[in-house]
């Protein structure tokens, strides 16, 4: 391989990363918004999300690559399930260890985010034990360059990647219409902007707080079953790395900012890709640290969001 | 000898006597407690920087990591350490440790210190990753540049191997190479020893600064404590005891290797500090032991008789089960229930203790007036200061503001206002809500820095300065919104006060020399005199919390005046108040100018307060000055009458006041 083509290579291997990444930094940086928590549990419900899609497709009966139609009607029924599960769990996390903390100090709701991670982690060690899960290999995988195009090329494109950016995509649409267009978009705006006086607007903040939840596990859900289906392999640790990864992704592109969560997400991932292949992938975890460290030092605001004083 | 002397006397012969019992009957539970302890001690250190300083800290455990590797790689051949293989290692090493622990502190803290709380819990968190990735891979470095290798597979840190072995401490006649009975010893007399100094660093001026950044860290600022150092203290203070921790952990163990100072670590000893309450010594010791028990002996035991219960009753899944396995889950559910249940944990003090009578004290028929404030009790020591104030030049104004502009955005908070407090004058500053008023105090107290003009205290520009070092040249303030210290005793809020105008250091507050003792026992004698000032005086154990709301009022003030101020900004300070306390704290404030020569800057909404006690007063409109006189002068002031009640308004000022 050309030093062109690595390049390429490890770019679209950072833009399937980075997707992934994404859609776990909204669901961070939509909490993050509504109600300045950091949601240390959110990397976990992702990664549990992986697990609970592997058991819908297996209560679904699907053990091999789906074909044709199934796709067109499994796999969005997977999705949907996945997705709403993990709404559920992100939600009744929220009613048990976030919500009666409401009025207490900040760190409060983050330690017992933490505590609900681990709790988290190890009901999935227990679950599907320590070693790594296969992840059966439902999503057909297609050489895109060299079968369909003929094109003899070192560059893997495969369907999976297109699968990744097919699935993300749409979702972040929705995503926006849903935040700018709908009532309940609009709520959430207004809550996340001062909280006492969307209540005096009628606003039903905790119903709203819970939609955020509800909204913000759904798409963890949807990373994991694209996580899973993409690399064919799942680990109960794996959520605290990759909501860290995300976490690092929201403070970059600005905090409480969601086009910012979705840029910030395809950047680490580039980020974290390229690392991997021009330094080490033993040193990716630091450098990406590194980079958190320094955004919240220096620019704790992210790249793109305004600072903001606090009220004296 | 008292219940509490018997107590400890019983504790210190169990303590003493259990390794001795242990070996009798045969337990050999001696290593596994020792190995407990050191994890208690790290969450002692902990405790510094989570429990006083209120710094979330998720990435401790690189701290143990920095202790264990220093002692690991000076005392040790893996890299050919000069200071192996002596008799003396050991105890040089383990200062050397401990040093280079409380160093990385300050590395650490340093770049966070400007960050809230939430975002430095993940910046620790961060250096908590790194510190351990790097271990992992310095073992074997090469640098290759374009075929060029300065660097050749240099072995930093032992890598994944870890470091193996490591010097024991050496002591003559001492087995410490086959005896876990010494090194319980040890640990128990260094544990013993934190314990102390830990206690005497709370009782002192540089533990009240650790809880006064925890409660307010704004308001500590504004009444003298310098927000960074304090931090900064406590990340090094809490970091060193952990580097004790490392290098005992390190050369007990004989080999150390990265996968002991991960995340899970951190947690744990989160865990403890929370568990038996964050800030609580007897807490943290309580939460440490009950979680390494935990750890160690219940859910082995109860794995071994859920087994055999499943065995006795044929369940196969029993059989097999592994509690051990639940591990991180306990400790997660147990992050979560205290949290929920009892925030303060197991043995911290209650937050919202049963008042007795709390019914009483709101009730405002039973509320026993505010004594009112007399000359006499004006603490001798404020009126010692008082002359020096009033020797100055009193042709300098103590207080001259010229031309000062803030902007936020777009909106002019303050345009071009000049105000000047002359030595001793009562100056009051109105306006309408938004007018500015808060911003100036904001400005002149160093908490918004101005986009342009002059300020100047006695002659002295404050430019550029922090609040707590312009508290310290003698401007203290209260707030709008009453920001006390609300976990800590009104005593304490007020000592917090005098905390620019003592000296002690972390040395001095740990040994206590009599220069210590005799500044800290005149600092609570002079704290108990302001008090019974302000009329506090039986109120002094209380949390400030706890106060009813005129008594909140007061005790702002006070910790004001504890501060040594030669210029007093109250905002607002009638704010809330009913009728009779408002007149004794006005009575308070005319006292303070009179006896002492204080000068005030006041904001104030009562017109009847600011118009009888001010010798001059500044009107701000929207930010800019729009009137400034005599209160008689001002009362007839039409830009004033303007301001408050709009174009047309007919009424006098002061007779609308008459009539509310």
């Amino acid at each position: 391989m050309s030093w062109w083509e690595v390049l390429v290579q490890q770019t679209i291997n950072g833009l399937t990363r980075g997707a992934v990444f994404a859609l776990i930094a909204l669901g961070y940086t939509m909490v993050y918004g509504i109600i300045e928590l950091i949601n240390f549990a959110h990397g976990d419900v992702f990664m549990l999300g992986l697990f609970i899609s592997l058991a819908w497709f297996a209560l679904l009966g699907v053990t091999t690559t789906l074909t044709g139609w199934q796709l067109l009607t499994l796999l969005p029924l997977v999705f949907v399930l996945t997705m709403l599960t993990t709404a559920a769990l992100n939600v009744a996390i929220d009613r048990v260890a976030y919500r009666p903390l409401r009025r207490s100090t900040r760190l409060a709701p983050l330690i017992t985010a933490i505590g609900v991670s681990f709790m988290l982690e190890n009901v999935a060690l227990l679950w599907k034990g320590p070693a790594p899960i296969a992840y059966p290999d439902v999503f057909p995988s297609v050489d895109i360059l060299r079968e369909w195009f003929g094109v003899d090329s070192a560059i893997f494109v495969t369907t999976k990647d297109m699968l990744v950016v097919g699935a993300t995509i749409p979702l972040m649409v929705a995503l926006h219409y849903f935040v700018s267009r709908t009532r309940w978009g609009k709520a959430m705006r207004a809550t996340a902007q001062d909280r006492e006086t969307a209540q005096a607007m009628g606003i039903d903040v905790e119903r709203t707080i819970l939609m955020t939840f509800f909204v913000g596990g759904a798409l963890a859900g949807a990373a994991g079953l694209i996580q899973g289906m993409y690399y064919n392999i799942g680990m109960w640790w794996m959520g605290y790395q990759a909501g860290l990864r995300a976490f690092t992704a929201a403070v970059l592109g600005g905090i409480g900012s969601m086009p910012g969560a979705a840029l910030g997400g395809l950047f680490i991932g580039f980020l974290s890709a390229w690392s991997d292949q021009y330094i080490s992938a033993r040193w990716t975890n630091a450098l990406v640290f590194a980079i958190l460290i320094l955004v919240l030092v220096f620019r704790p605001q992210g790249l793109m969001g305004e600072r903001s004083a606090e009220k004296i | 000898m008292t219940g509490p002397g018997v107590r400890a006397a019983a504790l210190v012969a169990a303590l003493l006597a259990y390794p001795f019992v242990d070996k009798a009957l045969g337990f050999q539970t001696v290593h596994a407690v020792s190995d407990g302890m050191i994890y208690v001690l790290l969450a002692l250190g902990l405790n510094i920087v989570v429990g006083y300083a209120g710094l979330l800290d998720l990435g401790y455990a690189a701290f143990f990591a920095i202790g264990a590797y220093a002692m690991g790689l000076l005392n040790s051949p893996v890299l050919g350490s000069p200071l192996y293989g002596h008799a003396w290692s050991f105890w040089l090493c383990i200062w050397l440790a401990a040093a280079m622990s409380a160093l990385l502190g300050v590395v650490i803290g340093a770049p966070t210190l400007r960050v809230r709380g939430d975002y430095l819990a993940i910046i620790t968190l961060g250096f908590g990753e790194i510190i351990p990735v790097a271990i992992r891979n310095l073992g074997d470095i090469t640098v290759d540049i374009g075929g060029w290798r300065p660097i050749e597979r240099l072995n930093l840190t032992g890598g994944e191997n870890g470091v193996n072995p490591i010097g024991r401490p050496y002591l003559p006649g001492v087995p410490f190479e086959t005896d876990p009975v010494p090194w319980y010893f040890l640990i128990l007399i260094i544990g013993a020893a934190s314990l102390w100094s830990m206690n005497r660093l709370r009782d002192s001026r540089l533990g009240r600064a650790w809880m006064a950044i925890r409660e307010d860290e704004t308001a500590a600022d504004c009444t003298g404590v310098n927000p960074i150092s304090t931090k900064l203290l406590a990340f090094a203070l809490g970091a060193s005891f952990s580097g004790f921790a490392g290098s005992v952990y390190a050369a007990k163990l004989q080999a150390i290797t990265p996968g002991a100072f991960e995340f899970q670590v951190s947690i744990m000893l989160l865990c403890m500090v929370v568990l038996g309450g964050a800030g609580s010594l007897k807490g943290v010791i309580l939460g440490g032991m009950l979680i390494t028990v935990f750890d160690r002996v219940v859910l082995t035991q109860t794995t071994f008789m859920v087994r055999a219960a499943g065995r006795a009753a044929g369940v196969a899944a029993l059989t097999t089960a592994d509690l051990t396995l639940w591990r991180w889950f306990f400790f997660g559910l147990g992050l979560v229930l205290v949290m929920l249940l009892r925030p303060e944990g197991l043995a911290g003090r209650r937050l919202r203790p049963v008042a007795v009578g709390v019914d009483d004290a709101e009730d405002p028929m039973v509320l026993e007036p505010p004594p009112p404030p007399r000359a006499e009790a004006i603490p001798r020591w404020l009126r010692d200061r008082a002359p020096r104030g009033a020797a100055a030049d009193p042709r300098v104004p103590i207080l001259e503001v010229r031309g000062v502009v803030k902007q936020f955005g777009g909106v002019v908070a303050l345009n071009e206002v000049d105000l000047l407090v002359p030595h001793g004058a009562i100056i009051g500053l109105i306006g309408p809500n938004g007018a500015g008023k808060t911003t100036f105090f904001n400005v002149v107290t160093g908490l918004i820095r101005p986009d342009g003009g002059r300020i100047a205290l006695v002659g002295a520009s404050l430019a550029g300065l922090r609040p707590n070092a312009i508290v310290a040249l003698g401007v203290a303030r209260t707030f709008q919104s009453i920001r006390l210290f609300p976990q800590m005793t009104v005593l304490e809020n007020v000592l917090v006060g005098g905390h620019c105008r003592l000296a002690a250091t972390v040395a001095g507050a740990v040994l206590r020399p009599p220069a210590v003792r005799a500044e800290e026992s005149r600092a609570r004698a002079r704290a108990h005199e302001l008090l019974a000032f302000t009329g506090l005086g039986d109120k002094a154990d209380e949390l400030a919390r706890n106060l009813p709301y005129g008594d909140q009022r007061r005790l702002e003030i006070a910790r004001a005046l504890a501060t040594e101020p030669r210029l007093l900004l109250l905002d607002e300070p009638t704010a809330g108040m009913n009728p009779r306390e408002t007149e004794a704290l006005t009575e308070l404030i005319g006292l303070l100018r009179r006896e002492l020569s204080l000068s005030v800057l006041l904001i104030e909404h009562d017109m009847e307060v600011v118009m009888r006690i001010s010798d001059r007063i500044t009107v701000l409109d929207y930010g800019t000055r729009i009137a400034e006189g005599t209160p008689a002068e001002i009362q007839r002031h039409p830009k004033v009458i303007e301001a408050y009640l709009g174009t047309g308004g007919e009424q006098d000022l002061a007779a609308r006041d008459r009539s509310r």
